[in-house]
């Protein structure tokens, strides 16, 4: 269980979300969603260990992430961010193989047994075999971007979180990324993932938290969090919602929100 | 290496036939001039050779893996330009020529320590800081060498601190190897030791960080390493050039970026550098030695220009 406990983030001296208080159990896939420069991937940081919370902990099966040396931090917790300028000579192999340092001590350096096997198996489940041999730099962003979740993967870790996972992946892979992903959870992974397409969320993800300024706007299942008011409030446009057998579908409305909130009440969960 | 050894044995003010070389190695004890020029002159002068080169090296190696940047070189750290500067004022005060590595050691090590200092943000150092304040101490200490050989004027004493801040050998022997090696030895175990958690930094030092490196503790690490090793060849050779930035160059463009192939090869290489550029120093112009630093200078700037637009440095672009 990965439990967060009135958790405050800031970046920069400013507080960005304060009084956070969250569960996240074995098994469950969530999506955290949120306007831009929310807090969302500053959270996942700060969940995973990397970035100090301002106040407040963060525990893992009741173990505070801070007090953790970072190799333990690493066999239990895997962060996939945006991608950062990487070394061009570096091939695919041995970025992913970079994933097993936590499991070896510092007098260990040649790969194991678990290690090949926990290389091939993130190979596999990214398709990336057949480009192990390439170098990371000369990949398009969306191989690349395979290549940091297949780094994740390796770690074995209980937690992974993802910030913009789908980001620069084609349609085929966004959704084949996803599907591994909610396989993970549905084997006992903890899944936490930054998302920007609403749908995704709701396909996939069993639980949507939406974060709002400073604060949760809805923490629940996709139908009961992803409501017109709650989007609005979030990403201050409005959003049509609607259910069909169980699945969710958004529309943006096109007319700009100063035009059609004029003269109306504040939306609800706004405030 | 081996082979730039045998070379370096054979060469020098008196050359040696292959003959007499492989009976002087053979038998230390025999009391023949070669023996003599050998055992007590040039095995001890190649062994430095070698501990220079292998640790400026790794310095450099090390230092450009941590920071990414292909064009730091061990002096970065202050060392040198510390050393330069405490030696100038040393000998401008009258200091024995023979405390000469041991002052330049120690000042080196203290001006490595300054500029980690101002490199220091949090807990850990910025790359940006570190190489702005390794620059301009380095600048500051320059101008205090050009202002201690300025108020000296002409002499032996000014002979002296230039002739150790263009790099030499001349002169070392196993004494000055037996106290510098501790240092060099300390900073190449620290500095190996980090080879693992340097090869996660290659896929960017945040991710490394979620990979289980502990960033600060790797920062800290390398410095002190690089700046023993740096200050080890520094007490033993003067102020040599080149030999930090381009080894590990030429390293990275044989064996890839993976230091734990990499650091041996650059080991290796440096070694060998040096011990040659050694070698030619004595033997080109014989009996005039050539300053090790300028030789190295000469062959280093074109090689480098030749390596670095050749796209030698695309390995940290």
């Amino acid at each position: 269980m990965l439990a967060l406990e009135d958790l405050r983030v800031a970046r920069g001296g400013r507080t960005l979300l304060q009084g956070i208080d969250a569960r996240f159990a074995p098994g469950t896939f969530t999506a955290l969603l949120g306007a831009n420069g929310v807090g969302k991937s500053s959270l996942l940081a700060a969940m995973c260990g990397v970035l100090r919370p301002a106040a407040g902990r963060v525990l893992l099966d009741g173990c505070d992430v801070a007090t953790l040396a970072a190799r333990e931090r690493a066999q239990r917790i895997a962060l996939v961010e945006p991608t950062e300028p990487v070394l061009g000579a570096m091939t695919v192999e041995d970025a992913i193989a970079a994933a097993r340092f936590p499991y070896h001590r510092w007098w260990e350096w040649q790969p194991t047994g678990a290690d090949a096997a926990a290389l091939a198996a993130a190979l596999d489940a990214t398709e990336l075999t057949a480009l192990r041999a390439r170098e990371v730099g000369t990949l398009s962003a969306g191989e690349r971007q395979r290549v940091w979740i297949a780094v994740a993967l390796a770690q074995n870790a209980r937690v992974i979180a993802l910030d913009e996972p789908t980001t620069h992946l084609d349609l085929r892979f966004a959704v084949e990324t996803l599907t591994l992903l909610r396989r993970l959870a549905d084997a006992g992974a903890i899944v936490i993932a930054v998302l920007h397409m609403l749908e995704e969320a709701a396909a996939f993800a069993d639980r949507v938290v939406v974060l709002g300024e400073e604060r949760i706007l809805a923490d629940g299942a996709p139908a009961a969090a992803c409501t017109p008011e709650v989007l609005r409030a979030a990403y201050g446009i409005a959003i049509d919602v609607d259910e069909r057998d169980g699945e969710l579908t958004f529309r943006r409305k096109t007319k700009r929100p100063a035009e059609e909130s004029a003269g109306r009440d504040r939306p609800v969960g706004s405030d | 290496m081996p082979v730039a050894a045998l070379v370096a044995l054979a060469v020098g003010g008196t050359a040696i036939a292959p003959a007499a070389l492989l009976t002087a190695l053979l038998h230390p004890a025999s009391h023949t001039d070669a023996a003599t020029i050998v055992w007590s002159l040039r095995v001890p002068r190649i062994a430095i050779a070698a501990t220079v080169g292998a640790a400026l090296a790794l310095a450099g190696t090390l230092l450009q893996a941590l920071l990414r940047n292909p064009l730091i070189d061990p002096y970065i750290t202050g060392v040198s330009s510390g050393a330069g500067a405490a030696i100038a004022i040393g000998v401008t005060a009258g200091v024995a020529l023979a405390a000469i590595p041991a002052l330049g050691f120690v000042a080196g090590l203290a001006t490595a320590v300054l500029v980690a200092v101002l490199a220091r943000r949090g807990s850990g150092l910025d790359p940006e800081r570190l190489i702005l304040a390794g620059v301009s101490i380095s600048a500051l200490m320059s101008a205090l060498i050009a202002l201690a050989l300025t108020r000296m004027g002409h002499g032996n004493a000014s002979e002296a601190i230039i002739a150790w801040l263009a790099g030499s050998l001349s002169g070392r022997g196993w004494p000055e190897l037996a106290a510098a090696a501790p240092y060099a030895l300390a900073g190449a175990a620290l500095g190996i030791a980090t080879i693992p958690a340097l090869n996660v930094v290659r896929v960017g030092e945040r991710r490394a960080a979620t990979l289980g490196v502990d960033v600060v503790r790797l920062q800290w690490t390398v410095l002190a390493a690089a700046a023993l090793l740096t200050a080890a060849a520094v007490a033993l050779a003067g102020l040599l050039g080149f030999v930090g930035l381009i080894v590990p160059h030429l390293a990275r463009r044989m064996m890839g970026t993976d230091l734990r192939v990499g650091v041996p090869a650059a080991l290796l290489i440096g070694a060998a550098l040096v011990i040659v550029a050694d070698a030619l120093s004595r033997a080109l112009f014989a009996p005039l030695e050539i300053p090790l630093g300028v030789l190295l200078a000469f062959v280093g700037v074109p090689a480098f220009l030749y390596l670095y637009l050749r796209g030698a440095a695309r390995a940290y672009a």
